[in-house]
């Protein structure tokens, strides 16, 4: 079974959350309800940091897409950070998400 | 004070603990044997072996005569207390001639109605290992002749428990340790693996020597090596809690040097006075870079096809349970496909007045890239030969394929989203063993994940089917084929298609066969150019 860590940590308006491992067919519906369980809805941006991330594939894409809808309805900004050299960079630049998400290189 | 000789005469008559019929029996049934010898020459209704527990200060009732109920009950005497406790403690013999709480701590003896009772220590090469009593129903008092005749008996039996002891534990050191070490290697995809175990030719059959391997959730795989200071029983005890331990730790990180420092605090908490070397390597999913941590333990052989053999310059930390708090570090090492490795411990290369130096130039100079196997015979023929080794030898050594022993990758699995994972596991350490760089892996893992997430998604119905992947080099280019046997339906749901996008934008190119047996996607993708914009 793929397995990815969800981890949330809420900075003020801010709510922070860390995914690593990887991120497939088997267990994007899982990250999805991890990631939507962590977010309250007194936030007023959410912040994804794929750091640890090893592989992401359009499931995962998916996971990243929804996620977006989701918030521009509720009037929250979604930031993904995304270093340069990390084996989901290129996923992530390749599948469109600048207009509905802010990509960042580092958490600063 | 020396025996009468009548109590010698006493013991030789009925040929007490020098019985050939004594030889056969083992453990609680010789020890009830010898009671009812003590009882007959005693005259006593009772006979009663307790045994200090080792490590414990307590008294366990081991074998009794006339007072069974003592040994079912589990009777604990603590030392020093009650009439056993200070015969132990005192190391002298003691009779008593009244049987109440006052006087002996296990009430089954006043419950039964013993009236006068005599007590031996039993000692061996001076250690107190227990005591031997006898008691009487009827009103008694010991003579001391009646001392002198138990106490003989309680050497002559001293020295049998002792020797049945010894036995024992050595056989259960042998059978516990070669219950640890791996009977089989595990079998992993793309390397070679090999062990020698030799014990030591030293007075103990045992040491604490152990190796294993083993494969992690996460893809990574665990090489382990370790020497446990100590011998027998003790020391294959406390190798086996720092196996199992290390094998925890090993899920929680894939640092070894986390792993160690974690497997140190335990052992110092847990085994305080034990000490062991052991390295630990943690070998990458694709299986190009081996991460490694040594606590006071040599370091690995490595080389690699047409060069000799090297020491990889490591760290080497202080041992397991040697001091507090010790700082430990990670050495990455290169594994280039066909490379070669030895872990090892100092009984192969140490020798007594000869320079540890010798002994590892002669490992290096015997190594050369081979199958493991052949390696471990090399070595052990070479390095060990005909001698008797007074320390244990252990070895492990593995090897990467090479490409042209791998062959192309051939891989067929349910289309369930369960194997993907698999796929892509199988996928790095083909493309690693292909030479392939970390961006050209990431594009292929990603155009070829796309297309095995379509045949799981889109080429089944409910009964499903099988997913193959292929991969094969033809000159520089990887050429990747996923095949099913249904009909790609189209995508349902919102946010979908991507697949296909990310699959034309990480390879050469891509193209996608329909026939009536099913789908084939065909990735090619050029090594030598670096990560497509």
């Amino acid at each position: 079974m793929t397995t990815a860590a969800v981890e949330a940590e809420v900075r003020g308006e801010v709510v922070c959350i860390r995914i690593s491992g990887e991120i497939d067919l088997a267990n994007a519906a899982r990250v999805q309800d991890q990631i939507n369980s962590s977010i309250t809805n007194d936030v007023r941006t959410v912040l994804i940091d794929l750091t640890g991330l090893d592989y992401l594939d359009s499931a995962g894409l998916r996971v990243l897409f929804t996620l977006a809808d989701r918030l521009r309805v509720l009037q929250m900004n979604l930031d993904l950070v995304v270093p340069r050299g990390s084996p989901v960079r290129k996923a992530v630049e390749l599948s469109g998400l600048a207009p509905v998400a802010r990509l960042r290189s580092t958490m600063d | 004070m020396a025996p009468s000789a009548s109590a010698e005469d006493k013991l030789r008559r009925i040929g007490f603990v020098s019985d050939s019929a004594l030889v056969h029996l083992e453990g609680d049934a010789l020890l009830g044997e010898l009671l009812d010898r003590v009882r007959q020459i005693m005259n006593s209704d009772t006979a009663v072996i307790l045994l200090l527990e080792p490590g414990s200060a307590e008294l366990v009732a081991a074998a009794t005569r006339g007072i069974e109920t003592e040994v079912r009950q589990g009777v604990r005497v603590p030392l020093g207390k009650g009439f056993a406790g200070r015969i132990a403690a005192e190391r002298r013999p003691v009779t008593l001639d009244r049987i109440d709480p006052t006087t002996v701590v296990n009430q089954l003896l006043w419950e039964k109605g013993i009236q006068a009772l005599l007590g031996v220590p039993l000692i061996v090469g001076g250690t107190v290992i227990g005591v031997l009593h006898v008691g009487s129903l009827t009103s008694r008092r010991f003579t001391q002749d009646d001392i002198d005749l138990l106490q003989l008996a309680g050497d002559r039996m001293a020295l049998t428990i002792q020797a049945h002891r010894s036995q024992a534990a050595r056989a259960a050191a042998t059978e516990l340790q070669r219950s640890l070490l791996p009977t089989k290697l595990p079998t992993v995809p793309t390397l070679d693996f090999a062990a020698r175990y030799v014990p030591g030719g030293g007075d103990s059959a045992v040491a604490g020597d152990w190796y294993d391997v083993f494969t992690l959730p996460s893809g990574w795989l665990g090489i382990v090596i370790g020497d446990v200071v100590g011998h027998d029983l003790p020391a294959a005890v406390v190798m086996g809690r720092l196996r199992s331990a290390l094998r925890s730790y090993a899920l929680e990180t894939t640092d070894p040097a986390d792993v160690l420092g974690r497997l140190d605090r335990k052992a110092q908490h847990f085994e305080p006075g034990m000490m062991a070397t052991v390295l630990y390597g943690t070998l990458e999913p694709n299986f190009g870079r081996l991460h490694l941590s040594s606590a006071g333990h040599l370091a690995p052989l490595v080389a690699v096809p047409g060069e000799r053999g090297e020491y990889p310059e490591l760290s080497i930390d202080p041992p397991i349970g040697a001091v507090r708090e010790a700082a430990r570090s990670s050495t990455v090492v290169e594994l280039p496909p066909g490379a070669l490795t030895c872990f090892f411990t100092d009984g192969l290369v140490e020798r007594r007045h000869q320079p540890l130096d010798v002994g590892l130039d002669l490992l290096r100079e015997t190594v050369s890239v081979q199958r493991s196997d052949a390696v471990c015979a090399q070595v052990m023929a070479k390095l060990i030969g005909e001698d008797m080794p007074d320390d244990d030898v252990a070895l492990l050594t593995f090897r990467r394929e090479s490409l042209e022993e791998t062959g192309p990758l051939d891989l067929a699995l349910p289309a369930v989203p369960e194997s993907l994972k698999d796929f892509r596991a199988a996928m790095r350490r083909w493309l690693s063993t292909a030479g392939a760089d970390d961006d050209t892996t990431g594009d292929l893992l990603l155009a070829v994940g796309e297309a095995c997430t379509n045949a799981v998604e889109h080429a089944y119905g409910p009964a499903g089917g099988t997913v193959r992947l292929r991969l094969e080099l033809r000159g520089t280019e990887v050429l990747a084929t996923v095949r099913d046997h249904g009909q790609w339906r189209q995508p349902r749901g919102q946010n979908r298609g991507r697949g296909i996008l990310l699959m034309r934008k990480c390879a050469d190119e891509v193209n996608v066969e329909q026939t009536g047996d099913g789908t084939s996607v065909v990735i090619r993708r050029d090594l030598r150019v670096g990560s497509r914009p």
